[in-house]
């Protein structure tokens, strides 16, 4: 076990809140933990030897935030801003629409204590250890509720900047409730040499609609280990959108849980990554009952010696018939220091469904580029061209024309930057 | 109409009988003095048992791996015995009249005559009985073409610079648990070489049966092709119907120098288990080619039997512009578990590989393909293209996809698909309003599923493939 | 006779689709059976031919003096009955050639016939494929694999030929073709009339029947057979629609 984890164990001791009795059973699964190494299949292309030499420390640190950091145009969304792990906003300041009520971890209302006894480590597999991590540690957070029948137009964004040499945890807990609708934005950045967890969790109830976004987009130094993990009622829609970026070591986690019948589940993921960038995203996909459907696209461009880490896995469990399901992986890479590592996983015991998935790495159509080519568009700049559109493709699906053009040009710079070796 | 399908599917295994052949059978248990014995016994030079010791102080220090997505209690190799030979096999026989007419028959039930007069014009066989080689066909006429085909504890005496030169370069002694395993114990099985410029005139087969109870099989194959050969080589394996499980640990190495090709063709059908998974082969085989320029490496397996099968045929793409193929058939039933699949390793520049696996999960089995396909920082131009597709029969199967892929070359492009399907009503009731029964009609399905892997087998036994996939889907539809 | 029908119901999930159907039909006749869509008129063909899930309910089925409802799916066929379906359904990697030859082989059996070598086998299929205007390749491609809509009715004839049932049943064989390729069915079909062979017609629309002329025509509605008649009651309908029938067919209709 490293240092860093016995120590954890040693903090979380000191840990004492309402929600102790829950972190008591995460921290005697977290003491049965091995710290992982190469042969842990889920970190065999992750290295955590980052943890052997961690600059970032607890504890806390008084920073100004500037707000322009994370404004996006166009953007009006009710904001909730974490930085280096603590919550920034008087979340009593806010005007809340009808139906929507949020409160923070360590100051629960008597409903958001409710919505924490359903949804604190009920939806978020256990498997994930820095998940324990945060369960035993992560005492900043929102509880977002969103009541029965409510549809709530305004997005609300949780923000996450880290920029010091701090360790820091926190957590979203959403509950979205009988045919609720509701759009969460999880937005992450900054490139302090910070060590951060971020695990938020999501209940969708019957018919409950959720359009969700996480921005990954923490860079250099940081160390961002995060997830996002949804349980879907009966007939709950899901559309999510997944952006990261790398940074020393960024790694997410995401579980769509299909719990309830006909629940249907459309998950994009873009990865872009540059210099020594390294970004893993492991993706699960669990239909526990029959009539689901999953959609999942991952697309990523990997640039000079940066690392891609990308394992979709689709589970039918037995019973689970007439799921629908797709995974579908798209890599390029242009650098010959660069590295892809792509993992997408079927595992099936049900016979009446529909399950694919593909993959591929650097499959350009030569029709279009032999066509550029002929144009007189340099075989390098044909390349930039074809590829970024593919992953414009799924900036388009997203259903936020303000975060549709903020993403795009900040991704096309992004992409541009790298060169075509 | 699945309950049909179920019962279409219900198994019953041919090749399950015992030969009454008296054996001399090294009492169970594994240390470095059984090592000695079996070296003593094939008469080998020091430097062999050396390598043996040596591949055998490595395995004490590994682990047994577990990643495989397969499930069974934990094997003791000290209640394996480790050298089985049938007596009358102490005396070399110097001709096939020499050879016990039990051990012929053996083959010949199985549908493979040793009297060359008998057998497939064109194919030349070498038959494995336990630990020993029984007997090799037509070597008369392959060594006027120069070409070796001989038992491999004979090539050690005879040509032991080939042997040294090559054996455990593709597939290391500590290459992986189960491959340290065999270079220490190994007892026999077949070498193949083939000189330079020569087109081997006929197919090479070896085909390997265990019989002795409580024995494990560990046979080793080297096929060696020199620039510019070509060689098409073919494995068949049965055991009789056991209720004890028996271990299978194989390793094959294939040497492709350049320009030269390999195809090797398996035809698996170790006992398979009774269907509530009492009894049959553990298969743990580790094959491995590595091809120089311009060669070709080709495996194509059908895989229908043992209770657990654990294989990765694999590639070496080293040299620029070769080609590496893998092409698979899995079909489990009952209780059977098989986690097979291949590793395409693209070094050289332009190499190219093709990867089609067919799985066919029924019963209560489980099948899963696990792939490699790396494109190294040097594999500019480099190709994969991989098709894994999956048929369940039946709702407590399981069929599952595990492909690796791995990119460090900007250049190289790898193509991966996975679907899965199933024997739909509508295809079943199409077959049966014309006449065929439900057995007839789920064995033409599932053969149309695989016709693109058995269009890959040598011609002889693409027959043989089919007809297996029938036996054994025949069952008991009333 | 050959297939007599008596007071046949059948439902489907629970819902009752044939509702006391009777139907005598004799060696060498043609009957058309039209009617609206959803009036039953695929169903009788499945449960005819003994698809999974449609099982009658009660009433009976006499085929050449054996119950139908007693004999397997492929026991039906063996004894002579044939089904062209609306939409044949693909079987990929199988090539239509081996489907076919095991198929008329497994007929051949049953009647005590000896199986046909590959030659006799290839030659009777590629007289069929002529008749039907298939190209040769037809036969080496997977069953009904990538073939248009058009192929795949020209497919179920080609078997049709190959087999030599006794009872034909030809399910909308007609649907989604144009007047050339609805002249080839149709002349393959008529090929096959030899005063002893039977046929059930199953079309929606009169147009088939101007190339396959039926001895009689039954108007199928709600689950029974409304009204029986020659050739010309099919005119009729072609003038008069289904309106007649009265509200009840149309609301099967809608």
């Amino acid at each position: 076990m490293s240092q860093w984890l016995a120590d954890v164990i040693d903090r979380a001791g000191s840990v004492q809140d309402w929600l102790s009795p829950v972190r008591g059973e995460a921290l005697a699964t977290l003491q049965n933990q091995q710290w992982p190494g190469r042969r842990t299949e889920a970190w065999r292309y992750t290295s955590l030897h980052p943890f052997d030499a961690l600059l970032a420390q607890p504890g806390s640190t008084s920073v100004q935030v500037d707000s322009r950091e994370f404004a996006i145009e166009g953007l009006e969304s009710l904001d909730l801003v974490f930085v280096n792990g603590e919550l920034h906003t008087d979340i009593g300041s806010l005007s809340l629409p009808a139906g929507l009520s949020i409160s923070a971890l360590d100051q629960p209302t008597d409903n958001a204590r409710s919505v924490a006894g359903q949804v604190f480590t009920q939806v978020k597999p256990e498997r994930h250890l820095f998940g324990l991590v945060n369960d035993v540690l992560a005492t900043s957070g929102v509880i977002i509720d969103i009541a029965d029948g409510a549809s709530v137009e305004t997005p609300v964004r949780v923000i996450n900047l880290v920029t010091d040499k701090v360790e820091s945890h926190n957590r979203v807990l959403v509950r979205l409730g009988k045919q609720a609708t509701a759009t969460v934005i999880e937005h992450g950045s900054g490139d302090g040499a910070s060590m951060n967890t971020a695990f938020a969790e999501y209940q969708l109830g019957y018919e409950a609609r959720l359009e969700h976004y996480r921005f990954a987009l923490h860079s250099a130094d940081a160390i961002h280990i995060g997830g996002s993990h949804f349980q879907m009622g009966e007939k709950s829609r899901l559309n999510s959108t997944l952006v990261g970026y790398g940074s020393q070591l960024s790694r997410l986690d995401v579980d769509i849980h299909h719990a309830g019948e006909h629940a249907f589940a459309k998950f994009n993921n873009i990865y872009l990554l540059a210099e020594n960038e390294h970004f893993d995203l492991h993706s699960t996909i669990e239909h526990a009952v029959p009539n689901g459907t999953t959609e999942e696209n991952a697309r990523g461009i990997v640039g000079d010696n940066a690392k891609a880490v990308f394992n979709g896995r689709i589970h039918i469990h037995p019973d689970a018939q007439k799921t629908l399901a797709e995974l579908n992986n798209r890599n390029l890479l242009l650098s010959r220091r660069g590295q892809i590592n792509t993992k997408p996983e079927l595992e099936i015991y049900a016979d009446d469904v529909q399950c694919a998935h593909g993959a591929t790495v650097a499959e350009i159509d030569d029709e279009a580029l032999y066509y550029m080519l002929s144009r007189g568009i340099s075989r390098s700049q044909a390349l930039v061209m074809l590829n970024f559109g593919f992953v414009q493709e799924l900036i388009e699906q997203m259903p936020n024309k303000a975060l549709r053009d903020w993403l795009q040009p900040k991704l096309k710079t992004r992409f541009e930057g790298m060169e075509v070796k | 109409m699945s309950e049909q399908i179920e019962q279409a599917i219900a198994r019953k295994y041919d090749a399950g009988f015992v030969s009454e052949v008296e054996s001399d059978t090294f009492a169970v248990g594994l240390d470095e003095s059984v090592i000695r014995r079996i070296s003593a016994m094939k008469n080998e030079p020091e430097w062999m048992l050396e390598w043996r010791l040596k591949a055998y102080r490595s395995w004490l220090k590994m682990d047994e791996p577990d990643w495989a997505h397969v499930d069974y209690p934990k094997i003791d190799f000290q209640s394996i015995s480790y050298y089985s030979a049938p007596k009358s096999m102490k005396d070399k026989p110097k001709s096939l009249d020499e050879v016990d007419p039990e051990l012929l028959r053996t083959y010949e039930k199985l549908g493979i005559p040793l009297h060359e007069q008998e057998m497939l014009a064109g194919v030349a066989v070498d038959a494995v009985f336990d630990s020993v080689s029984v007997v090799t066909t037509f070597r008369a006429k392959l060594e006027e073409a120069g070409v070796i085909f001989c038992p491999i504890s004979e090539a050690i005496q005879k040509y032991p610079d080939l042997v040294k030169k090559y054996l455990g370069t593709v597939v290391p002694q500590r290459d992986n648990y189960f491959a340290a395993l065999n270079s220490a114990v190994f007892t026999d099985g077949s070498f193949v070489y083939i000189p330079k410029g020569t087109r081997c005139p006929m197919e090479l087969s070896t085909y390997f049966r265990i019989n002795e109870l409580n024995t494990g099989q560990f046979e080793r194959t080297l096929i060696v092709a020199e620039e510019g050969s070509y060689v098409s080589y073919l494995e068949g394996c049965t055991a009789p119907q056991r209720d004890e499980n028996q271990l299978h640990a194989a390793v094959v190495e294939l040497v492709a120098m350049d320009d030269s090709e390999i195809k090797y063709s398996t035809v698996q059908n170790w006992y398979p288990g009774d269907e509530n998974g009492k009894g049959g082969i553990y298969n743990f085989v580790t094959k491995r080619g590595l091809a120089e320029t311009n060669a070709k490496i080709s495996w194509t397996q059908v895989e229908t039997g043992s209770a657990i099968t654990w294989k990765y045929p694999s590639c070496i793409l080293k040299g620029d512009n070769s080609v590496g193929e893998f092409y698979s058939v899995a079909l489990t039933r009952g209780r059977q578990q098989a986690d097979t699949g291949t590793k395409m390793i693209h070094m050289g520049k332009n190499t190219r590989s093709t990867i089609i696996s067919k799985g066919i999960s029924a019963g209560h089995s489980s099948n899963a393909y696990r792939g490699l396909v790396r494109m190294g920082p040097n594999a500019d131009g480099a190709r994969n293209f991989t098709e894994c597709d999956s048929l369940l029969i039946g709702d407590k199967c399981g069929a599952h996809t595990f492909p690796y892929i791995e990119s460090r070359n900007p250049s190289a492009i790898v193509e991966h698909e996975a679907t899965t399907s199933k024997v739909s009503d509508d295809q079943l009731f199409l077959c049966r309003q014309r006449g065929l029964d439900p057995e007839k009609a789920v064995s033409m399905i599932v053969n149309g599923f695989c016709k693109e892997v058995f269009k890959e087998l040598p011609m002889e036994f693409a027959v043989e493939a089919g007809k297996l996939l029938e036996i054994s889907l025949e069952g008991s539809v009333g | 006779m050959m297939l007599s029908i008596k007071d046949l119901h059948a439902s489907i999930d629970g819902k009752e689709i044939l509702k006391g159907l009777n139907l005598d039909i004799k060696p060498g006749e043609v009957h058309a059976i039209m009617g609206p869509n959803g009036a039953g008129k695929s169903t009788l063909g499945y449960v005819l031919s003994g698809r999974d899930g449609y099982q009658a309910d009660s009433g009976t089925a006499q085929f050449n003096g054996a119950d139908l409802f007693d004999l397997e799916v492929e026991e039906r066929a063996q004894a002579g009955l044939f089904l062209a379906f609306q939409y044949p359904v693909e079987i990929p990697g199988v090539s239509n050639m081996e489907f076919m030859k095991e198929s008329v082989n497994a007929i051949r059996e049953k009647r005590g016939d000896d199986p046909l070598s590959a030659s006799d086998f290839l030659k009777k299929a590629k007289e069929a494929c002529k008749q039907v205007d298939l190209p040769l390749a037809f036969l080496k491609r997977g069953v009904n694999e990538g073939f248009s809509g058009g192929e795949k009715k020209r497919n179920e004839i080609m078997q049709m030929i190959l087999l030599e049932p006794k009872l034909c049943i030809l399910d909308e064989s007609d649907s989604g073709l144009d007047v050339d390729a609805l002249q080839v069915v149709a002349n393959g079909v008529n090929s096959q009339r030899d005063g002893k062979r039977s046929f059930i017609v199953v079309t929606h629309y009169q147009r088939l029947l101007d190339y396959i002329e039926p001895d009689y025509v039954h108007i199928l509605a709600d689950g029974k057979i409304v009204k029986s008649g020659d050739a010309s009651l099919a005119k009729e309908v072609e003038k008069t629609g289904y309106a007649w029938l009265g509200a009840k067919a149309e609301e099967a209709d809608a």
